[in-house]
C-alpha cells in the first residue's frame, strides 16, 4: 500500500524561500555581529547578573536540546517503531534534531564566558570534573551529535536496517543527554526551584511535547510551503500524541511543584508562583504549555482538524520555552535565605533579569541560524517526499482500510 | 596538613566593612558603579550584610554579617565546575584558577552563599595595575592574581598567597600572618587557623563560644564559623 | 664511485635529512620546554611568582587624615606606586587599627579627579553650576598674585579683612595657618569645628574649664550610655572606639554594657545591648531626670560630690525640683519606669560612662545638654578615674617665638571677629562658622576683601548651604587650597593644589580620647604626583613675599615644611627616630589628677558654672540667672511651623563618609550605607508609622521640604526610627566634578535652617522641621 517513498530536496526557486534565505542570512550576520559585541565587550552587554547569571542563551540551549530530543524521539515512529504512516516526516524529523541540537551547541559556547576555551570540557581524566554535569554532558552532546549525522545520513542512505538501530540507540541516547540536561538543574540543592529528582523526567515529557509540536507545525509548513500534501492523519495522530504526553507533562510538573510548596523550603514555590516572574510559570509554562493545547486537543471537533493541532502545538512551543525560562530565571532570581530575617538592600533583593538588545540579537540570530540551516538542508538534501499522494493505513490493526486517494496539486517542479 | 578556618565574632563585629575594604585593597578587586549595583554585577570578595529580624519598632533587631566565601568542605562549587577551575586544595582552600576558567557561571548557580562574582567587563588597566602581582602563574598552579579578565569567575580565597608566603618563611599562620580581612579588623572580630589543631585560636574560639555556620542544614560543610552575637 | 654530493652527506658524517630531523627535534623540544612546565607541589609553589613584578618595596611610616583622628598608618609602597595602607603597630592610641577610611587613602591618592596644578579663573562670574574657565598658571605667577593681594590689603592698614578658612588640616598646616593670621594681623581664623561637636567642649568647660572634647576611658568602664553617640560609626577617635569596642565585649571578664539613646537606630544602637528612642533635641531632659533618680535614691558618688565638686546643692535643688521622672517622661518619650531603670543601672555599673555625641551637641540647646550629661560622670564619680572621663594629653611641641607683629597686625587683630564670637550674640563661643556667610552677605562688621580656604568645603557642609555660595560669590578675591576641586574651590579665583596627606610632612595628633598624648608624623610615602605644595610651604613662601613683620615671624621655625615639623618635634623624638618609627606615644596616663584638672574658680568640678557665670555677667548678655549656669534643659525651638511641617530632619554621618569634602572614592561609594545594604545614594529615612500616614512605600521617590529649601530623594522605610523624625545620611549630594560622587544621593544640608547654640557657637543641625510628599 504505502510504497516506497521517494524523496527530494525542495526546489527552492520561489520567490518567498529566496526573500526568507536573505532574511535569515541577514540575521546570522546579526548574529555574528552581536557574539563579536559580547566577545569583545563583556556580557555586561546581556542581561544577566551575579543573581541571575544564567539568562536567554541558557534558556534557548536547553529548549533547544528539548526540541531536539522530542524530534529525535518522534523520527522513532518511523525509524524504529517502523509505522509507515510517519514515514513522510521522517527524515525531516532527523534533520529537525540534528540542527536544532546544533542550535543549541552555539547557544552553550557563546553562553561561555571564554569560548575560546571550550575544549577544557573534553579533556577528560585531567581536567575534566566528572562530579560536574557540565562535563558529563559533553559525552552525552558528543555523542549525541555524532548519533545524529549518522542517523541522519543512514536514513537518507535508505540503510533502514542501520537507521533503526542506530536510530534506537540514537532515540534512548537522546533520552540520556536530555534526562541529563535536566540534571544540571536538578541536581542544585541550593536553587529551591530547580532541586528536583523529577527534573530530567520532567525535562524529558517537555522535550517530547515541545520537540513532538514543533515537529508537526515544521512538517506542515514545509509541506504546504512546497506544495507537497500531507495525509492529515499524520498531523491529528501527531496531535494525539502530544496530547497524552502533555497530561505526562502535567503529572511530573504537578508532583514536582506539589513537593515544593510542601513544607520544607516552601519559599522557591511561592516565589515562583507569586513573585515577579509568576507569568512564566503560569502564562506560559502552565497555560500555553498544559491548559490551552489539552483544551484544543481534546475540544471534540478543533481536535480533530489540522488547523487545531497546528494552533495547540504553537502554542506548546511558546509555552515550553517559558517553562524553561521560568526554571532558568525565577530559579536564580530566588533571594537565598542565607539567615533568618530580611536581608536588607542589594543583597536581599530577588534577582531581575532585564531584555536586553544584544543578548536577543543573539538568540534571535541562533533562532535564525538554525532556521537557515533547516531550510538550506532541505533544500540540499532530500528529505522531504516527492509530490505524491501518501496512504496512510487505519490504525485499526491488521484492517487495510483504503482511504480515498487525496488529490495533490503536481506543481512542483520535480 | 592545615585546614584552614576564619571564625567570625558576631558580638565584637560593629559592621564597619573594613573587611571589605581591606579585601578589595589586598587582592585588586574592581569597584563597582551604580549601574553596576542596580545590576547586581558588581565584584565582593567579602560582603556584609544588614538582616532585619523579626521584632516591630522599638525592639526590633539587625544582625550584622560579614561574610567571605564560606569555603565549604563539602563545596556545590567545586561538584559542579567542569573544567576543575575550582577545586579544593588540600589545606582546605577552595581555590580559583582563571586560566582555567570557562566562565560557565555553573558554580554561580550552585553556591549556596552568594559569594561568588563573574566579570562582565575587562578592568580599566590603569586602575588596577600593581607591580607586585605577578602577572601571570609562574606554574601551574592557581594564579596569585593575574590581571582579570572578562568572562571568568572570581571569588574569595583566604588570602592563600599570604598563607603560602608564610609557609615558605616559616612564620605562622593565624598568629603572625592572616587573611587581609582578618588583619584590618579594628575591634579583632576575625580570627584564622587551623580547625584541626586544638591549640589554634579559632579552635580555641569554637570549644569556648556557642557558634553556628550558615545554612548548616544544606550539609555544605563550610569552614567559617560565626560566634554567637 | 658515489662522491660525497651524491650521497648529501655533510662532514658531519650524518646525512642532511637526519640533521634537519635532529635539529626540528631538538627545537621543537626546546620549545615543548619552555611551554610544558610540570605541576609543582600546588601548596608550595615557587617564590618568584609572588615578586617577580617588584623592583623596590618599602614601608613608610605616617598618618591617616580621611577623618580628625589621624591614626598612624604605615604604607606599603611597591615600584613606587603606594599599595597598603596597615595601622602602625607601635601607635597606642588605636593599638595598631585603622578604621575603614584608613584604607580608602590609596583611593584619595589616586583620585582621577585631582588637581594638578595651579589654576587662576578667568570667568568672572561665580555660581552654581558656572564654568570659572579655570587657566592654567605658574606657582610663581599664582603666589606672586595671591601675595600682591595680601600686601596691598595690608598696606590698606585692614588686614582684618583677610578670612581664613580652614577644614579638616595636618596639624601643623593648622598651626601655620593661625600663625599667619597672627602675624599678618587678621582675627579672622574659622575652622568646620562649629559643624562637629563645638558645644560639646562647652558644655564640658562649664563644668571643668577645659574647653576640649572628652577623652572616655571607655575600655575600662562597665556601663556606657551613649547620648546621640554613634561611637561605632561617627565618634571619634573611631579606630581607637573600634578596637576598644572589641575589648569591652568579648576582650575582658567583664562585658561592658552599651545602652544607645538616639532618635536613630544607628550601627552603634543595632550592635548596643539596648536602643531608646527618644524625643529629638530632649537629651539633656533625660539626663536631668536621670540625675534625679540619682540624687533622690543616694546613689551617688558622695565622696567625690563631697570633696572635688562645687555648688552641688544648687544642681540637687534644680534636678529635684524640675526633673521627676514622669514630667520628663513626657518630653523625651522614654518612660519613667525606663528613666529609673537606666539611672539605677548607670549609677550602680561602676565605672560607668555618659557619652556625649553629636545628636546631643549639634543643637540650640546644645551647650547645656552637653553640660547635663556630663555631670551625670561626675554624679558616679566616673571623673579621672579608670573607666571615667579623662583630661586629654597632647604632645609638647617646641614652643615658636610670638610672631612679629607691627602696628597694622595689632589693629588688625584688635578688630571684632567676622564670626561675631565673644559678642553678646556668641558671648562664649570661639568661633561661629556659619555666622560668618552671613556676615560676609551683610557686610557687617566689616566687608571681607580676601578670603582663603584650606581643605575646606562649607558649601556643602554648613547648614543652609547656599548662603555660602552667595556669600563666596560676594568676597572679591578667594583662594582656595586643597588636592581637588570641591563645591566650594568652584569659587576661588585662585586654586592652588594642596597635595593629599600621603604626599605630604607634617606633624599630628588624636582628637581627645586615648588620654595620654601620641605624636604621628606625616611624610611622604611616594613623590609628589602633580605639582602641588604643601601648605606649610605655601604659607612660607607667602610669608616671605609679604616681608616685613611677616615674613620675620617665619624666620625662626624652619625653611621648609620638612624643617617646622623638625623644629616643632625634635624635643619630643629624635627626628630620624621620628621618620622611622612614625609614632611617639607619651608616658601612661596618670588619674585622679584632681589638683590640676579642674580650671574653675573653685578649682573644683563645678555643677554651678562659675566660669560661665563670669563670661555671660560680663558679656551684657540677658540670661535667666536660675537656669542660665546651670546645666538644664532648654526647650527647642524649631524651624518651621509644626502643622505645616510636621516631622524633624535629622542627619546622621555614616562611617564612609569622607571627612575631606570629596566623597570621589568608590570603595566607600559602593557600600555606603551597610544598615540599607545599599551604596551609591543616601535616602531619607522614616518609620512605617509615618510611612503609613504619608503614603509613601519604600523606594518611593519623594521630596523633603523645609521652610529653606527642598530636595528629591529616595525613601526608605525603617523600624530603626522614632516616628515623626526623618533622617538622611551627609556626605552625598556632591555636585562638583568626580565620576564617583558627582549626582549621587542629596545633601540635607541645603534645606536645613540656620541656627545656633548661643553659647558656643555650634551650628545646630537637628531644629528644621520639613514635609514629605510623594514626588
Amino acid at each position: 500500500m504505502a510504497g516506497d517513498l521517494t524523496y527530494t530536496p525542495i526546489e527552492g526557486k520561489t520567490r518567498g524561500f529566496r526573500i526568507m534565505v536573505a532574511i535569515l542570512g541577514f540575521m546570522v550576520a546579526v548574529l555574528i555581529a552581536s557574539f563579536l559585541v559580547m566577545y569583545l565587550s563583556g556580557q555586561q552587554v546581556w542581561g544577566i547578573s551575579n543573581a541571575v547569571p544564567w539568562g536567554q542563551l541558557i534558556t534557548f540551549d536547553i529548549y533547544f536540546i528539548g526540541l531536539s530530543a522530542g524530534a529525535i524521539v518522534v523520527s522513532g515512529l518511523s525509524y524504529v517503531l517502523r509505522r509507515e504512516e510517519y514515514k513522510p516526516i521522517g527524515r525531516v524529523a532527523v534533520l529537525l534534531g540534528l540542527i536544532i541540537f546544533t542550535g543549541a551547541m552555539v547557544c552553550v559556547l557563546v553562553d561561555l564566558g571564554r569560548p575560546e576555551k571550550f575544549w577544557r570540557l573534553f579533556m577528560y581524566g585531567y581536567l575534566n570534573n566528572m562530579t560536574s554535569m557540565f562535563a558529563l554532558n559533553s559525552i552525552w552532546y558528543g555523542g549525541y551529535l555524532l548519533l545524529m549525522v549518522v542517523y541522519l545520513w543512514l536514513a537518507i542512505e535508505n540503510k533502514t536496517r542501520l537507521a533503526m538501530i542506530i536510530g534506537t540507540i540514537d532515540v534512548l541516547w537522546a533520552v540520556g543527554v536530555h534526562s541529563f540536561t535536566g540534571a544540571i538543574f536538578g541536581l542544585i540543592g541550593t536553587r529551591e526551584i530547580m532541586f528536583s529528582p523529577i527534573k530530567p523526567f520532567e525535562f524529558i515529557a517537555a522535550a517530547l511535547t515541545s520537540g513532538t509540536a514543533l515537529l508537526t507545525v515544521v512538517v506542515a509548513a514545509a509541506f504546504k510551503f512546497t506544495n507537497r500534501s500531507l495525509d492529515k492523519k499524520v498531523i491529528t495522530s501527531l496531535g494525539r500524541l502530544l496530547s497524552f504526553i502533555i497530561i505526562v507533562l502535567f503529572v511530573m510538573v504537578f508532583f514536582d511543584k506539589l513537593t515544593h510548596i510542601y513544607f520544607p523550603h516552601r519559599e522557591g514555590a511561592i516565589f515562583l508562583f507569586t513573585g515577579p516572574y509568576w507569568w512564566l510559570f503560569w502564562i506560559f509554562q502552565i497555560g500555553m504549555g498544559i491548559v490551552i493545547p489539552l483544551i484544543i486537543l481534546f475540544h471534540p471537533r478543533a481536535g480533530k482538524t489540522v488547523r487545531g493541532v497546528i494552533i495547540a502545538c504553537i502554542s506548546v512551543v511558546i509555552g515550553v520555552l517559558g517553562e524553561r525560562a521560568a526554571l532558568v530565571i525565577p530559579g536564580t532570581a530566588q533571594v537565598q535565605q542565607l539567615y533568618p530575617g530580611h536581608i536588607e538592600g542589594m543583597w536581599g533583593a530577588a534577582g531581575v533579569f532585564p531584555i536586553t538588545l544584544w543578548e536577543t540579537t543573539l538568540t534571535l540570530g541562533i533562532v535564525c541560524l538554525v532556521a537557515l540551516l533547516f531550510v538550506l538542508g532541505l533544500r540540499f538534501l532530500p528529505l522531504l517526499p516527492a509530490t505524491e499522494a501518501v496512504k496512510v493505513p487505519a490504525a485499526s490493526e491488521g484492517g487495510e482500510e483504503a482511504l480515498p486517494e487525496e488529490k495533490s496539486v503536481t506543481e512542483a517542479e520535480g | 596538613m592545615a585546614r584552614w578556618g576564619m571564625v567570625i565574632d558576631l558580638d565584637k563585629c560593629v559592621g564597619c566593612q573594613a573587611c571589605t575594604i581591606a579585601c578589595k585593597e589586598e587582592n585588586n578587586i574592581p569597584h563597582g558603579s551604580p549601574q553596576e549595583q542596580s545590576r547586581r554585577r558588581e565584584i565582593y570578595w567579602n560582603r556584609v550584610l544588614a538582616i532585619t529580624e523579626e521584632g516591630e519598632y522599638p525592639t526590633q533587631r539587625v544582625q550584622v554579617l560579614s561574610m567571605p566565601c564560606m569555603q565549604c568542605d563539602q563545596a556545590p562549587c567545586v561538584t559542579v565546575c567542569p573544567a576543575k577551575a575550582t577545586y579544593r586544595r588540600e589545606d582546605g582552600i577552595i581555590m580559583q584558577d582563571f586560566r582555567r576558567c570557562i566562565g560557565c557561571r555553573y558554580c554561580i548557580v550552585a553556591c549556596p552563599y552568594g559569594v561568588r562574582n563573574f566579570n562582565f567587563k575587562d578592568q580599566l588597566q590603569e586602575e588596577y595595575h600593581r607591580p607586585d602581582l605577578p602577572p601571570d602563574r609562574a606554574s601551574r598552579g592557581p594564579w596569585p592574581f593575574p590581571q582579570r579578565v572578562r568572562g571568568v569567575v572570581e571569588k574569595c580565597t583566604f588570602n592563600f598567597h599570604r598563607i603560602d608566603q608564610a609557609l615558605r618563611e616559616g612564620k605562622k599562620v593565624g598568629v603572625d600572618v592572616v587573611p587581609a580581612c582578618v588583619e584590618a579588623c579594628p575591634t579583632k572580630a576575625r580570627a584564622f587557623g587551623d580547625l584541626d589543631d586544638p591549640e589554634s585560636e579559632v579552635s580555641r574560639l569554637l570549644a569556648t563560644r556557642g557558634n553556628f555556620r550558615l545554612r548548616e542544614n544544606l550539609g555544605t560543610e563550610p569552614k567559617v564559623y560565626y560566634l554567637q552575637g | 664511485m658515489s662522491s660525497s654530493k651524491d650521497r648529501k652527506v655533510w662532514r658531519l658524517g650524518m646525512s642532511r635529512r637526519t640533521f634537519i630531523k635532529a635539529s626540528a627535534f631538538t627545537g621543537a623540544a626546546v620549545v615543548a620546554s619552555r611551554i610544558i612546565k610540570f605541576p609543582q607541589n600546588l601548596a608550595l609553589a615557587a617564590p618568584p611568582s609572588e615578586t617577580k613584578g617588584v623592583i623596590t618595596e618599602k614601608w613608610v611610616t605616617t598618618s591617616c587624615l580621611n577623618c580628625s583622628t589621624r591614626c598612624a598608618t604605615h604604607v606599603r609602597v611597591v615600584n613606587g606606586r603606594a599599595v597598603r595602607i596597615a595601622g602602625n603597630p607601635l601607635s597606642r592610641v588605636s593599638e595598631g587599627e585603622i578604621c575603614p577610611r584608613g584604607h580608602i587613602g590609596l583611593q584619595v591618592l589616586y583620585d582621577p579627579n585631582r588637581l594638578s596644578r595651579p589654576l587662576k579663573r578667568t570667568n568672572p562670574a561665580k555660581g552654581r553650576g558656572v564654568d570659572p574657565q579655570w587657566m592654567d598658571i605658574s606657582w610663581s605667577q599664582a603666589l606672586g598674585e595671591v601675595s600682591s593681594q595680601l600686601k596691598s590689603l595690608r598696606a590698606k592698614g585692614e588686614p582684618h579683612r583677610l578670612l581664613l578658612l580652614h577644614g579638616l588640616n595636618i596639624t601643623s598646616d593648622e598651626d601655620m595657618i593661625h600663625r599667619f593670621a597672627d602675624a599678618y594681623g587678621t582675627p579672622n581664623v574659622v575652622s568646620a569645628q562649629a559643624f562637629e561637636k563645638e558645644a560639646e567642649k562647652l558644655g564640658r568647660w562649664m563644668a571643668d574649664g577645659n574647653y576640649s572634647h572628652i577623652a572616655y576611658d571607655f575600655d575600662k568602664a562597665n556601663y556606657i550610655l551613649a547620648f546621640g553617640a554613634s561611637i561605632v560609626e561617627s565618634e571619634k577617635p573611631l579606630a581607637r572606639n573600634l578596637r576598644m569596642w572589641g575589648k569591652i565585649r568579648r576582650e575582658r571578664p567583664v562585658r561592658a554594657k552599651v545602652v544607645v539613646i538616639d532618635p536613630r537606630y544607628s550601627v552603634t544602637a543595632a550592635r548596643s545591648d539596648q536602643w531608646l528612642p527618644i524625643v529629638p533635641g530632649t537629651d539633656g531632659a533625660l539626663a536631668m531626670a536621670m540625675a534625679n533618680v540619682i540624687i533622690s535614691e543616694e546613689l551617688y558618688d558622695a565622696d567625690f560630690i563631697g570633696r572635688w565638686t562645687a555648688g552641688f546643692d544648687k544642681y540637687k535643688e534644680l534636678v529635684l525640683s524640675s526633673y521627676r521622672p514622669e514630667r520628663v517622661a513626657g518630653i523625651t518619650g522614654i518612660s519613667a519606669d525606663t528613666i529609673r531603670r537606666i539611672a539605677r543601672e548607670f549609677a550602680q555599673t561602676r565605672p560607668a560612662i555618659a557619652w556625649i555625641g553629636r545628636g546631643v551637641a549639634g543643637w540650640p540647646n546644645g551647650s547645656y545638654s552637653s553640660y547635663a550629661i556630663f555631670c551625670l560622670n561626675a554624679l558616679v564619680g566616673s571623673i579621672d578615674v579608670p573607666g571615667g572621663v579623662m583630661y586629654q594629653e597632647d604632645p609638647e611641641y617646641r614652643e615658636m617665638p610670638g610672631v612679629t607683629e607691627d602696628d597694622i597686625s595689632r589693629a588688625g587683630k584688635a578688630r571684632l571677629r567676622l564670626d561675631l564670637s565673644k559678642t553678646s550674640l556668641f558671648p562664649v563661643a570661639e568661633g561661629v562658622a556659619n555666622q560668618v556667610a552671613d556676615s560676609i552677605l551683610e557686610g557687617r562688621p566689616y566687608p571681607v576683601e580676601v578670603a582663603i580656604g584650606f581643605n575646606t568645603n562649607f558649601n556643602m557642609s554648613a547648614p543652609g548651604s547656599q548662603r555660602w555660595d552667595e556669600a563666596l560669590q560676594k568676597v572679591p578675591y578667594y583662594i582656595h587650597v586643597s588636592p581637588f576641586i570641591s563645591e566650594m574651590a568652584e569659587y576661588a579665583d585662585i586654586l592652588l593644589p594642596a597635595p593629599t596627606f600621603l604626599e605630604a610632612w607634617g606633624y599630628d595628633h588624636s582628637p581627645p580620647g586615648s588620654g595620654f598624648a601620641e605624636l604621628k608624623i606625616k611624610q611622604p610615602v611616594v613623590e609628589p604626583l602633580y605639582d602641588t605644595r604643601g601648605i606649610t610651604d605655601i604659607i612660607l613662601e607667602l610669608a616671605g613675599r609679604l616681608e616685613g613683620t611677616v615674613a620675620r615671624s617665619f624666620d625662626r621655625v624652619g625653611g621648609d615644611i620638612q624643617d617646622f615639623v623638625r623644629y616643632r618635634t625634635e624635643d619630643i623624638i629624635p627626628w630620624s627616630e621620628f621618620q622611622e618609627k612614625g609614632v611617639w606615644v607619651g608616658p601612661a596616663y596618670q588619674y585622679r589628677k584632681y589638683d590640676s584638672v579642674f580650671k574653675t574658680p573653685s578649682k573644683k568640678f563645678e555643677f554651678y558654672s562659675a566660669n560661665l557665670e563670669a563670661v555671660l555677667k560680663e558679656s551684657g548678655r540677658a540670661v535667666d540667672s536660675r537656669l542660665a549656669y546651670l546645666p538644664h534643659y532648654e526647650e527647642v525651638e524649631f524651624l518651621g511651623d509644626e502643622a505645616e511641617y510636621p516631622l524633624m530632619l535629622s542627619t546622621y554621618q555614616p562611617l564612609l563618609n569622607i571627612e575631606n569634602g570629596n566623597q570621589n572614592y568608590p570603595w566607600a561609594q559602593e557600600i555606603y550605607l551597610v544598615m540599607h545594604g545599599t551604596g551609591w545614594t543616601n535616602f531619607v529615612e522614616m518609620n512605617s508609622e509615618t510611612a503609613h500616614k504619608l503614603g509613601i512605600r519604600d523606594k518611593d521617590m519623594v521630596w523633603v521640604e523645609s521652610p529653606v529649601s527642598r530636595i528629591k530623594v529616595r525613601a526608605r522605610v525603617t523600624k530603626g526610627i522614632y516616628p515623626g523624625v526623618v533622617t538622611i545620611a551627609s556626605g552625598q549630594g556632591h555636585y562638583a566634578a568626580g565620576e564617583w560622587q558627582q549626582g549621587i544621593g542629596v545633601n540635607p544640608n541645603e534645606i536645613i535652617g540656620v541656627d545656633y547654640d548661643h553659647l558656643s557657637g555650634q551650628s545646630s543641625f537637628f531644629n528644621t522641621r520639613v514635609k514629605v510628599y510623594r514626588a
